[in-house]
């Protein structure tokens, strides 16, 4: 990682210490009434009696699991499946355009769907999750192995690699950049879905304890769960960019 | 392409789904299909037809496709002037900056509770959350575009010794036109999702909870029908919008997509 | 070590003519190329004696880069055939290499020079514990021994050009076949790859097929130069280059027949252009 310049990081504390007081400032002058939104302080206590003692750490933990279980499930179905139809030009003449068509879908309008079948129940959040992680990951490889340089596939047939050998050594390979792009955009969705699939289901997590405190009017609490998300999102986002740095160091450096 | 190619491409394309269809028919038949989670194709079609027909259907659809609109152009309209302005100033981006990456990875749906206890059901509560999240990927992207304006168009605006709003009017906002509506199609497509979403978690409105209430009241075909909608207007906006791109900014279509 | 099955050939002396006694190495049999009702090549024969180096050249649309590709095995002759040591070739083969002008696309962005090589090992199935010492013998030999680890975009023009041949070295090839190789690079960098190419030539015995648009190029590096001809592409003529080896860049082409030659060309392909 590179070093942030000093006065970048200056600025951006003081950024943020402005944004916490002007947040201070609007719940101190009671703009919004209390009830509805709490001071950082009151939120800050709220996430320190939660994590401590509370539920919020064991919430915390089933939705990070839920997340990472759909978004597990989805790459490994969508980079596959991906790989399959990407390959190979007539496989992609008659599924491409099917996938594409469902693409605009909005995943939670499979969540109705998914009840149907599988009542509320955790597997029915897992699957929704799944599901709508799963697009962006399978058109992603479709893509990328699409997109491979056609020269290369001369290489490749100059040097006599089999199709195995082309597909581990210079399709996933050309199409990594897409891939990896697609696995941190299909995250986002999962904790996304996690969230939704847990306020409709009512399975333990944050997206059902965050409903409850706003049901109940305990809105520390809920911004104490919405930080706590925000935070598994910035995680799960950073982890994501380091792992990219480190495989796709061979592009040249950007930004 | 010629006719014959475009033909064997459309047949090739349509191969699938007209097969999944037939299959669904037949085994419905075949099994006599009676059941609270599925439909065969032509009781799917029956009810499409009737929820068509009784204007349940448009309506649904007209309130989520506003309030997706509204959200999306107010979400993308602020969220690209902060962007131009972060672009422009580089010390309001570096104050910012640290602040914006952490409410960034915040998920939209998180902010349903706080919007609905603010400003209780109905369509204003969808609106805001829409634009809430159309919000931090039009910050971003307008203020990668401001960044990335040509250099010598900037030299130019010193040269010619224009003034702020000049510079912006004259240079900026011309020069990253094409990412702006470019910001503006990937939004879109999200803002349909968000309103759904919102409309299947809370809010008793348009086509989301059509879909829900379908799903309740165990008419799976109804569902189904919906569903289908849903699928349509969703690639339908995105159709309308590649083929406004294309018409408006030509140039900036290349290398995107296939 | 890698050079093995080739090292074993002494190189020729000076380019004299056309075919040896004994098999040819390639045999390019009447060949044609067409698209639907669009002529590429219309026929063209040549034999091509193990060892020995042909420059091609002609004016752009003359289907120089389409033979070399048919040479390959890249593309399939529309009628007439190509022939290996004998026996006709039906797709790409390993025992012919070819160099790509487009360095930038036939390199794998994500391997560095070492893997890169590697890769030819590989598809031939080369042991995993043999294939560094061969992978750096062969960086050795083409001067890229300091820079295994780099990437390709780590790399100049010439750098990732050297690393291309290397690979197809790596190969282990019978015939090379170079397709304007050196069109995208400085004139310093062109002729000391041309030396190193011709050295390289020289101890491998290797045969060679290089297509270029640079007449002296053609003449420095050819035993004999195939001119052709466009619409539809055909041999014009080929001359024979009696220029001693090993040849110097700054004597060679001083010699009084190197610009005859030149001159020769040079009238030959001012004609076609009218």
């Amino acid at each position: 990682m590179k070093a942030v310049p000093l006065r970048k990081l200056v600025l951006g504390i003081g950024g943020l210490a402005a944004f916490i007081l002007l947040w201070k400032l609007v719940t101190d002058a009671k703009l919004v009434s209390p009830v509805f939104f709490p001071g950082p302080e009151r939120t800050y206590v709220a996430l320190v009696k939660g994590l401590s003692g509370g539920p919020l750490l064991s919430q915390t933990f089933e939705t990070v699991k839920r997340m990472l279980l759909g978004w597990l499930l989805a790459s490994f179905v969508g980079i596959l499946f991906g790989a399959l139809v990407g390959v190979s030009k007539r496989a992609r003449a008659f599924i491409a355009p099917t996938l594409e068509l469902l693409r605009p879908l909005p995943a939670s309008a499979m969540i109705p769907v998914a009840i149907a079948f599988l009542g509320f129940s955790d597997n029915m959040v897992l699957v929704v999750i799944a599901f709508g992680a799963l697009w962006p990951m399978l058109l992603a490889t479709v893509h990328g192995f699409a997109a491979m340089e056609p020269r290369l596939y001369e290489v490749s047939e100059v040097l006599g690699l089999n199709r195995a050998q082309v597909i581990w050594k210079l399709a996933l390979p050309s199409a990594m950049p897409m891939i990896l792009a697609s696995l941190r955009l299909g995250l986002t969705i999962s904790l996304i879905l996690a969230v939704v699939g847990e306020m409709l289901a009512s399975r333990e997590g944050l997206g059902q304890s965050i409903l409850a405190a706003s049901r109940s009017f305990r809105s520390a609490d809920l911004f104490a769960g919405i930080v706590i998300l925000g935070a598994i999102g910035l995680f799960g986002s950073r982890l994501l960019s380091v792992a990219e740095r480190h495989l796709l160091r061979w592009q040249a450096s950007s930004r | 392409m010629s006719a014959a190619r475009v033909l064997k491409n459309g047949g090739r394309a349509a191969a699938l789904p007209v097969a999944l269809i037939v299959l669904a028919q037949v085994a419905a038949t075949v099994t006599q299909l009676e059941s609270d989670s599925l439909a065969s194709p032509a009781d799917i079609a029956m009810a499409f037809v009737s929820v068509m027909g009784d204007g349940t259907l448009l309506k649904a659809t007209a309130d989520t496709l506003k309030a997706a609109a509204a959200g999306c152009l107010l979400g993308v309209g602020a969220g690209s002037l902060l962007g131009i302005v972060l672009g422009l100033f580089r010390i309001a981006d570096d104050a910012l900056d640290l602040t914006i990456e952490l409410l960034r990875p915040v998920p939209v749906v998180a902010l349903i509770p706080v919007v609905m206890m603010l400003l209780g059901f109905g369509a204003e509560m969808e609106i805001v959350i829409i634009a809430l999240g159309m919000l931090w990927p039009s910050v971003v992207l307008a203020r990668a575009a401001v960044k990335e304006v040509e250099p010598r168009l900037m030299e130019v605006s010193n040269v010619l010794q224009l003034g702020f709003a000049a510079r912006v009017w004259k240079i900026v906002l011309p020069a990253i036109l094409p990412q702006l509506f470019m910001s503006l199609k990937l939004a879109a497509g999200y803002a349909l999702v968000v309103a759904v979403t919102v409309e299947i978690t809370a809010n008793p409105l348009g086509l989301g909870y059509g879909i829900m209430m379908a799903q309740q009241a165990l008419r799976p075909a109804e569902m189904f029908a919906y569903l289908i909608w849903i699928g349509a207007v969703g690639w339908l906006i995105s159709v309308l919008l590649n083929a406004a791109q294309r018409t408006f900014f030509p140039a900036f279509v290349n290398g995107e997509g296939r | 070590m890698v050079v093995t099955q080739l090292s074993t050939r002494p190189r020729h002396g000076g380019g004299h003519s056309a075919p040896r006694s004994g098999e040819p190495r390639i045999r390019i049999r009447d060949v044609t190329l067409a698209y639907g009702p669009l002529q590429i090549i219309g026929g063209i024969s040549l034999d091509i004696a193990s060892g020995e180096t042909i420059s091609v050249i002609g004016p752009s649309g003359c289907g120089k880069t389409t033979l070399l590709r048919m040479l390959a095995g890249l593309a399939r002759p529309t009628s007439g055939g190509v022939e290996l040591d004998g026996s006709v070739l039906g797709g790409p083969n390993r025992s012919v290499a070819i160099v790509f002008q487009d360095y930038g696309k036939a390199l794998l962005p994500w391997r560095t020079a070492a893997g890169n090589v590697s890769l030819a090992l590989e598809a031939r199935g080369c042991p995993a514990k043999e294939r560094p010492a061969i992978v750096r013998d062969l960086l050795e030999k083409i001067g890229l021994g300091q820079h295994a680890a780099k990437y390709p975009r780590e790399m100049s023009g010439g750098m990732q050009q050297r690393l291309q041949i290397a690979r197809c070295l790596a190969q282990e090839p019978k015939v090379l076949l170079m397709d304007e190789p050196f069109g995208a690079l400085d004139a310093m960098t062109r002729q000391a790859l041309q030396d190193e190419v011709l050295g390289l030539v020289a101890t491998t015995g290797a045969t060679m097929v290089f297509v270029t648009h640079d007449l002296e190029e053609a003449i420095y590096l050819g035993d004999r130069i195939v001119c052709l001809q466009p619409n539809p592409g055909r041999v014009g003529r080929i001359v024979d280059v009696s220029l001693a080896r090993p040849r110097d860049q700054l004597l060679t082409r001083e010699d009084p027949e190197f610009l005859r030659l030149r001159r020769e060309l040079y009238d030959l392909i001012k004609d076609d252009h009218q």
